[in-house]
Parts: C-alpha cells; structure tokens; sequence
C-alpha cells in the first residue's frame, strides 16, 4: 500500500518553460474556495463568490506581472 | 443563576442556530474549543463537519487536501516535505496537519529503491519542486485560517447554547 503510494509520489512533475505559470491557477481557485467557504454564510453562495474572486485575483495578478514586465522593458 | 448550577438542559426545536434537543454539557467552553482546533488542524474540515457545518466541512477537506497532494505530487515527496532544507516552508506544510505528517511519514517509510529507480529523476526539476513546496505551503497556510474559524466557530456555538438556556429559563 505504501509502496503504490510513494511510486505515485516518489517522482515529480517535469515543469518547464511558461508551463509553470498555468499551475498559478489552481492554486488560486483552492485560495478562493477556502476563503469563501469561510467566508459565505450560505453554503450556495460559494461557488458564485469563489468563481469571482478567482478572477480577480488572476486578473490582479496578470495586471501587475504586466506592469512589471512593461517597466522592465521600458528600463533594460 | 451561576453557571455550576446548570448540570444539562434541554433545547426546545425553536431555538434559533442552536440545534434539536441540544444536550449542553456542563464541561467548559474551552475544552470545545481545543478539541476543536485539534480536529481541525490534524484533518482539515473536521471540526466544522462535527460543528454540523457538513458541507462546509467537506469542501475544506478536499480543497486542503488537494492543494496539498497536488503539490506533493508536482514536486516529489523528498524535494516538497523537507524539514531539514526548508526549514520555514516545513513550519507552513506542518498547519496542514495529517496531511503533513502522511507526506513525511511516507517519505520515511519508503525504501530507498523506489525513489532510486523512479522514472523521472527523484530531485525533480529545481522549477518543479519549488511549485510544489509552494503548493504544499499555501494548503498548511489556508487550514490555518480554517484552524482559527473552527475555533471562532466552536466559541460562538457553546455562547449561543449558553444564552438559549439562559433565555429559557424564564419561559414556562
């Protein structure tokens, strides 16, 4: 049992090149869901309230990389 | 009337956000409270789910514990759990708890051939490892605010019992 489950963890994930930075999104839909399953009174009003603020916050997120990487290119 | 004098009580149906036929136990809130935070931090959701908060219980559950294993599985066990080389990330891993102590158990229990003859080299990629440990660090971050909520929540449930049976004692 422990051995079928270390080989399904014993080696990771290549991850390469741009790919890495579409891994952002789950992990900020999983920040999202338990912030607002904490946050919502009612049970229904979560997928709603988490759906939006996962876009917010990946759309927050690619504002200021842009702006970042702008200021980078404007500077280098 | 002090508290000591209330052995048990019984809840009518119509008290509000407190339950059926509640039994309040004379033990003190923060027995609860710690029971509670133990719960919630050795399996996330847990308090919540014995706090009747069921559904809430079990999204907390799968989302910690998906978060987390994802990047255990992105990263590679010895590369994400590892007290010794990532000392601050492994105190953020350690507030997710079970899932934790199972990530780090398995890496200790696994015989080293495993890893030896894994497809993939173990010590995955520099890039992956960092995203898992990231992963693995917001999981045991997000169960500590469920941690603090189950606490919140533990606290606020045994005020409200409280004050039910306070507010009926006057009724007839």
């Amino acid at each position: 049992m422990s051995l079928a489950l270390s080989g399904l963890f014993a080696s990771g994930l290549s991850v390469t090149g741009f790919r890495h930075i579409l891994l952002m999104l789950p992990l900020c839909l999983s920040i999202a869901v338990v912030y607002k399953t904490l946050r919502c009174a009612h049970v229904r009003q979560i997928v709603p309230a988490a759906l939006a603020l996962w876009a917010t916050i990946v759309a927050a997120m690619g504002a200021v990389g842009l702006g970042l990487w702008t200021l980078y290119l404007l500077t280098v | 009337m002090p508290d000591a004098a209330i052995p048990t009580a019984r809840v009518p149906r119509n008290v509000q956000g407190v339950g059926p036929d509640l039994e309040i136990s004379p033990q003190p809130s923060w027995s609860r409270v710690a029971l509670a935070g133990i719960a919630s931090w050795l399996v996330p959701g847990l308090a919540h789910w014995l706090l009747g908060e069921r559904i809430r219980g079990i999204v907390l559950l799968v989302t910690i514990a998906a978060t987390f294993w994802s990047g255990v599985a992105i990263g590679s066990m010895r590369g994400t759990v590892d007290p010794q080389e990532r000392r601050l990330w492994f105190a953020a891993q350690v507030c997710a708890g079970g899932n934790t102590l199972a990530a780090y158990g398995l890496t200790l229990l696994t015989p080293r051939h495993v890893f030896s003859s894994a497809p993939v080299p173990t010590s995955a990629s520099w890039l992956s490892a960092e995203v898992g440990v990231h992963y693995t660090g917001v999981a045991g971050l997000l169960n500590l605010l469920v941690i603090l909520d189950a606490l919140a929540r533990a606290d606020r449930r045994g005020q409200r019992r409280l004050h039910a049976v306070r507010g009926n004692e006057g009724v007839p």
